[in-house]
């Protein structure tokens, strides 16, 4: 699978309030890639990687995943898109504190049908260390296990590409330390594309590409 | 996805509770008011077939209340003259003609409903005995005095009576267990009604001669025809507009239940922004996000129409029994009422979902991660 910014700029509000987020950014990320974004608060990272998951619309130029432009797309396929080839991981972790961790998991394959969701659920934890903590709620968790649920709820859907906001940024080093190294290993062993938006440089020397954005552009 | 549901359920106990307990409420009222009016009909269907006449010739005034008053055992100001009874009798096609009067006196000191009457009465009742002699007593009366077959009643209004109980009849759910039975002079002294009576029953030698029958008492000075099933027709369409007026009422209760239940719906919407968002993040679609807010307020919905008719089947049963018309009136269920008290609610559920589903559905997942 492959994902390609062409010319992508993303503005918001209008007139003379406009502001440019991105300007002008072109870069592809396929399977198996493993890059990281990089740059100051505001510079407009999040928003690149929020387009190249197709939670943002470009306000210019194009977006292709598998050489066929999502910009034309609607609501819909955009969501089918997203549930069946990316994967999420943000800051936060954005887990459902109602939820316990295995429906947290099995939350993305009951949205797109999977049979013996539960069951593959599991395994999907059980690839992360969690078998353990099936049945608990998110809140019974600590900051690392709670992002390791996160990623097993990313990989549900076995997709091709996994997108992290700033994954380790509300962890301790060394549960953010574990985080990346999984991360990592799912990159290198499951050909899973991995685009990382990262402050820490430690994090971002370890990607095969890294790119800076600096004021909405690539540079 | 309905994992989904219960999972958010479990978190938002008081919530589940509130939107519940107000569908609950709407579809119990419902249900009660539906089967205590099937009640009420059927108790006054079983009072006037349980006449056992074809016809009712009443005094001059409104047929209605003075059926009623017959069926109540109240006196009434208007009365038929004893001395038109030959001239009753001897009209073509009647078979059977039992004078009656009614009116309450004290029993035992207890206020009483008392009816005389002849001994053909008991060609239209069938209580399995051949004479009235002395008081036949209702169940009803017997439980209410402490009396039993034997023992002596003393009755008393106008003249004060002693009568040994002969019979204590076998309940029948309807207004003969609340009457002392007794001879109809008796009860004219008792009353002070001599040489009057409140109602005389008629029954003709065939169902097709009643029309003919009916026309002949009627041009009778003094009385007027009427037959049982006119009376319940007319009662039937009095109740009807009593009825309506309830049900509108209860109309008016389920609106404020939907208007309600929409406004604790679009309040979980922006509760579970958060929610939405990440669903939508993950790969859900408008449609599934609309399909399962919806889906949700069906299954809650539900879930009230099976606590409402619980509470309202409850409810009948504390409820007085007396009721409409003054007739003892036992709850009448029917699974046509189930049907129409779930889809109450089901209709309740889904048109208050569906303003609150149109905006979690429009829900922008990125503008949502963003403000989280």
């Amino acid at each position: 699978m492959k994902i390609e910014l062409n010319n992508v700029s993303k503005a918001y509000g209008q007139g003379d309030a406009r502001f440019w987020a991105l300007r002008e950014a072109t870069f592809t990320a396929s399977s198996g890639d493993f890059v990281s974004i990089v740059g100051p608060s505001g510079s407009g990272k999040s928003t690149m990687l929020h387009i190249l998951g197709c939670l943002d619309q470009p306000s210019e130029g194009t977006v292709c995943v598998d050489d066929q432009d999502t910009t034309s797309l609607n609501d819909a396929q955009l969501s089918r898109i997203r549930r069946d080839h990316i994967g999420f991981v943000f800051q936060q972790y954005f887990l459902n504190a109602s939820m316990t961790v295995l429906q947290n998991v099995l939350l993305p394959m009951d949205l797109a049908g999977v049979k013996e969701g539960r069951k593959k659920a599991a395994v999907a934890l059980d690839v992360v260390g969690l078998s353990h903590r099936l049945r608990s709620f998110p809140a019974e968790l600590s900051g690392g296990e709670q992002q390791r649920c996160a990623i097993a709820r990313a990989l549900a859907n076995r997709p091709s590409l996994l997108l992290a906001d700033e994954p380790t940024g509300s962890l301790d080093s060394k549960s953010g330390r574990a985080v990346l190294e999984m991360m990592i290993s799912l990159n290198a062993e499951r050909d899973l594309g991995l685009v990382i938006v990262t402050h820490d440089e430690a994090v971002a020397s370890t990607a095969h590409v890294t790119l800076n954005v600096l004021d909405g552009r690539i540079s | 996805m309905n994992w989904i549901i219960l999972a958010n359920a479990r978190k938002r106990k008081a919530r589940l509770v509130m939107t519940v307990g107000g569908i609950a409420i709407g579809v119990a009222t419902l249900f009660a008011l539906l089967s205590l009016s099937a009640g009420i009909e059927r108790a006054l269907d079983r009072e006037i077939s349980g006449m056992g006449a074809n016809i009712l010739l009443l005094p001059e005034g409104c047929p209605y209340e003075l059926t009623l008053a017959l069926m109540q055992g109240s006196d009434a100001f208007e009365h038929i003259p004893t001395a038109l009874l030959p001239d009753i009798r001897a009209v073509e096609n009647v078979d059977v003609s039992v004078p009656v009067v009614v009116g309450k006196a004290r029993v035992n000191g207890q206020l009483t409903s008392i009816y005389g009457t002849t001994q053909v009465l008991l060609e239209l009742r069938q209580w399995g005995i051949d004479r009235i002699e002395g008081a036949v007593i209702g169940s009803d009366v017997a439980e209410k005095l402490g009396v039993g077959e034997g023992d002596t009643l003393t009755i008393r209004l106008y003249a004060e009576v002693q009568l040994p109980i002969t019979r204590v009849l076998p309940p029948t759910r309807g207004r003969d267990d609340t009457f002392v039975f007794l001879a109809l002079d008796t009860a004219q002294q008792i009353l002070g009604l001599d040489e009057k009576l409140s109602a005389v029953l008629i029954r003709t030698s065939s169902v097709g001669a009643t029309t003919q029958a009916q026309y002949t008492l009627g041009r009778m000075s003094d009385i007027q025809a009427v037959p049982p099933s006119d009376v319940f027709a007319r009662l039937m369409e009095l109740f009807a507009s009593i009825k309506q007026t309830l049900i509108l009422i209860t109309g008016i209760a389920i609106v404020a239940g939907v208007l309600t239940t929409m406004n604790t719906m679009t309040m979980a919407v922006y509760e579970r922004k958060k929610e939405i968002g990440i669903l939508r993040a993950l790969g859900s679609t408008r449609r599934n996000v609309f399909r399962l807010f919806v889906h949700e307020s069906l299954l809650l919905s539900l879930l009230g129409g099976l606590v409402g008719l619980a509470a309202g089947f409850v409810a009948t049963q504390f409820l007085p029994r007396t009721s409409g018309f003054g007739l003892e009136a036992t709850p009448q269920f029917s699974f046509l009422y189930v049907v129409i008290c779930l889809t109450v609610a089901v209709i309740v559920g889904v048109t208050s979902s569906l303003y609150p589903a149109m905006a979690a559905a429009r829900t922008q997942p990125i503008k949502t991660l963003r403000e989280l």
